[in-house]
């Protein structure tokens, strides 16, 4: 259950045979789809695992640990989200190259995350 | 109405006259060729850029009952309020990783409705009706609720209390909705699109105002948490227990850190499969105009968690907790919050601020179920060869049945009873999430097993929190119940359910050779992105996918 499983369409259509011809961008940069799964992941994980930050103590200013983590863990998830976005820029072939790689060329996120 | 404040009174109606010439106005604003097209009616076009998406998805997932119910669950029960916090900041890179799929497979078949996907996709009608059925049935609680928070409002206003008829005390809701439902009738996603400027205005000069001024009114931050943590830590008369807890605990029962973690998942799940978070999503124009949002509305969570600590505010200040102490209604608790720490004037515009909020995502709430209903029940089992002009006007009349459904809900039903509603809307939404977001990523799934799991989570759901009982009430008492010992998000353990089942009977289905069911999209198609909008008739396969 990775990949949606190519499914049999007209195979004279020419727009289908043109978009299955293309380098799948997950391969074709693992470092900056690892990068953005990692992102991804840990922006979801940081307010799921709740342990981390379910304590009282130390304040910082008026507000207990809790409070002071939840409220600044936004702008950080806005962050990551927007760095992920610029790294999915890159993930973009210029131009579609002739290569025969598989066209289930999903979407670079899930392709790290899953 | 001897106790209405003048000022306030007059401040609201200036600011619902002016929303009403802007909802009626809309219809003229980025005026399409034929607007009596589903598209342009139910989607605005689906032309919005990240500006005005920004404004309207922002404007369609805080409600205002969010305002109201988020810091009443943190006046009432301390910490655990604050899974909303969570959840909204876990569900932006949730949605992600696959709201940008279901844009592009949605933009290029032209489907308006996420159960225009499923039927699609696994080329099943009685799982499209499944979905449908589902999105509807999650979405009218979920508008009585708006309501419930403007009834909130109008209750400290002080408009409603004068007569204890039920048709005459609530005259003024009534008011508002018809006005709500005559001018999206006419304008469509255009006007709550148009609206959600002001709404969004309102409620960040709001918010901003109420986090600096009234901490200074109550002696500091420290005074405010201090209060609270004393508060929740005091043993209730009632149930013998604490009030409740200042943060969540490692225990197994009660406000759990595990509890809190599946309240914020479960919720975050559910949030981008409701059919007017995705009816939000689809009118925009671009692929990136959805990533960027994701990037770009965490900043209206920094405001519900500014909302949330309003729960605390309100308990700190000695006035307004006997208040709300003595109407017995937490959700007075920000509503009688604003009106003692503010010059009348600002009170106006904070009340404002919050029933224009609940306008806005009623109106979207509305349309989304109208589509559901003319596109996957009315097209697909009684007229499936109805035109473009046809759809549109049948959605036009749903959107108001539901609005008159939702608004006898919110008038005749007592309000524990409608929470309790909006919680089984979110334990029933949930169950579409395998289908619907499973699909996305796979065919693997086999249809039946689908519709079997989200039954099994569909029943599950709805009689664990049917037995959830309270010393306060002996039926829907709680979101969460007890499994293994431990305090869950009934939602969350539904969705296990409906994975488990879906899973084993996959595996048996396909063992046994079941017929599978056409799909009609490919592979690429969910990773284009489209210039143009589909063309009016359902595009063909594979159309202007230009990625």
């Amino acid at each position: 259950m990775t990949e949606p499983t190519a499914t049999p369409s007209d195979p004279g259509d020419p727009q289908h045979a043109a978009a299955t011809r293309r380098v799948n961008p997950v391969t074709a940069h693992p470092i900056t789809s690892l990068a953005i799964g990692v992102l991804v992941t840990a922006a979801i994980l940081g307010t799921l695992i709740v342990p981390i930050y379910a304590r009282e103590t130390p304040y910082i200013g008026d507000f207990p640990f809790f409070y002071f983590y939840l409220l600044i863990y936004m702008p950080a998830t806005a962050l990551v989200l927007w760095i992920a976005m610029l790294l999915q820029r890159r993930l973009k072939p210029r131009r579609p190259a002739g290569t025969d790689t598989a066209g289930t060329a999903g979407d670079p996120v899930p392709g790290g995350v899953r | 109405m001897s106790n209405v404040n003048t000022v306030v009174f007059t401040i609201v109606v200036i600011l619902f006259v002016f929303v009403t010439f802007i909802g009626f106005a809309a219809a003229r604003w980025r005026r399409a060729d034929d607007m009596l097209h589903l598209n342009e009616w139910g989607l605005g076009g689906r032309s919005y850029g990240t500006f005005i998406g920004w404004f309207l998805l922002g404007g369609d997932l805080y409600t205002a009952y969010t305002f109201i119910a988020v810091p009443a669950l943190v006046f009432a029960s301390g910490a655990i309020g604050f899974f909303a916090v969570s959840y909204t900041i876990m569900v932006f890179p949730i949605a992600f990783i696959f709201l940008p799929r279901l844009w592009s497979v949605c933009r290029v078949h032209n489907y308006v409705t996420p159960a225009d996907f499923i039927r699609g996709r696994y080329g099943s009608r009685g799982l499209s009706l499944a979905a449908a059925f589902t999105g509807i049935l999650s979405l009218l609680p979920y508008i009585a609720l708006q309501l419930v928070g403007i009834q909130a409002v109008l209750t400290v206003m002080g408009v409603e209390a004068s007569s204890t008829n039920t048709y005459v005390k609530d005259i003024p809701l009534f008011v508002a909705f018809v006005v709500l439902a005559v001018y999206t009738y006419v304008s469509g996603l255009r006007a709550p699109a148009a609206i959600s400027f002001v709404k969004d205005t309102l409620i960040y000069v709001f918010v901003i105002v109420a986090v600096f001024y009234i901490p200074t009114r109550l002696g500091g931050w420290s005074h405010i948490f201090g209060a609270a943590q004393t508060h929740m830590a005091a043993i209730n008369p009632a149930t013998k227990k604490p009030n409740g807890a200042f943060i969540p605990t490692s225990k197994s029962v009660g406000s759990t850190q595990l509890d809190f973690a599946t309240l914020a998942l479960g919720s975050a799940l559910a949030l981008f499969i409701y059919p007017h978070t995705i009816t939000g999503a689809l009118a925009t124009k671009r692929r990136n105009v959805v990533k960027r949002n994701m990037a770009l509305l965490p900043a209206y969570s920094v405001l519900l968690a500014c909302i949330a600590l309003f729960g605390y505010m309100a308990l700190t200040d000695k006035t307004t907790a006997a208040e709300v102490k003595k109407a017995d209604n937490t959700q007075l608790a920000v509503p009688y919050l604003i009106q003692h720490m503010f010059p009348s004037w600002f009170t106006g515009i904070s009340f404002s601020a919050i029933i224009i909020g609940a306008l806005v995502p009623a109106a979207i709430m509305a349309i989304a179920a109208a589509n559901l209903f003319t596109r996957n029940i009315f097209k697909e089992f009684f007229k499936p060869d109805a035109s473009p002009r046809l759809e549109t006007r049948v959605s036009q009349w749903a959107s108001l049945v539901v609005k008159f459904g939702a608004l006898a809900f919110a008038v005749w039903l007592p309000h524990t009873f409608a929470i309790n509603l909006q919680l089984l809307g979110g334990v029933w939404i949930l169950q579409i999430l395998v289908m619907l977001v499973g699909g996305l990523f796979t065919r693997w799934f086999h249809r039946w097993a689908l519709l079997a799991g989200w039954a099994a989570g569909m029943i599950y759901g709805t009689i664990a929190a049917y037995n959830v009982s309270s010393p306060a009430s002996s039926h829907w008492a709680s979101s969460s119940d007890i499994v293994f010992g431990h305090s869950v998000y009934i939602g969350f353990t539904a969705v296990v359910i409906n994975i488990a089942a879906s899973v084993v009977l996959t595996l048996i289905l396909k063992a046994v050779r079941a017929p599978e069911g056409a799909d009609e999209t490919l592979p690429h198609q969910y990773t284009a992105d489209p210039v143009d909008a589909p063309a009016p008739e359902p595009a063909g396969v594979g159309a202007a996918a230009s990625d």
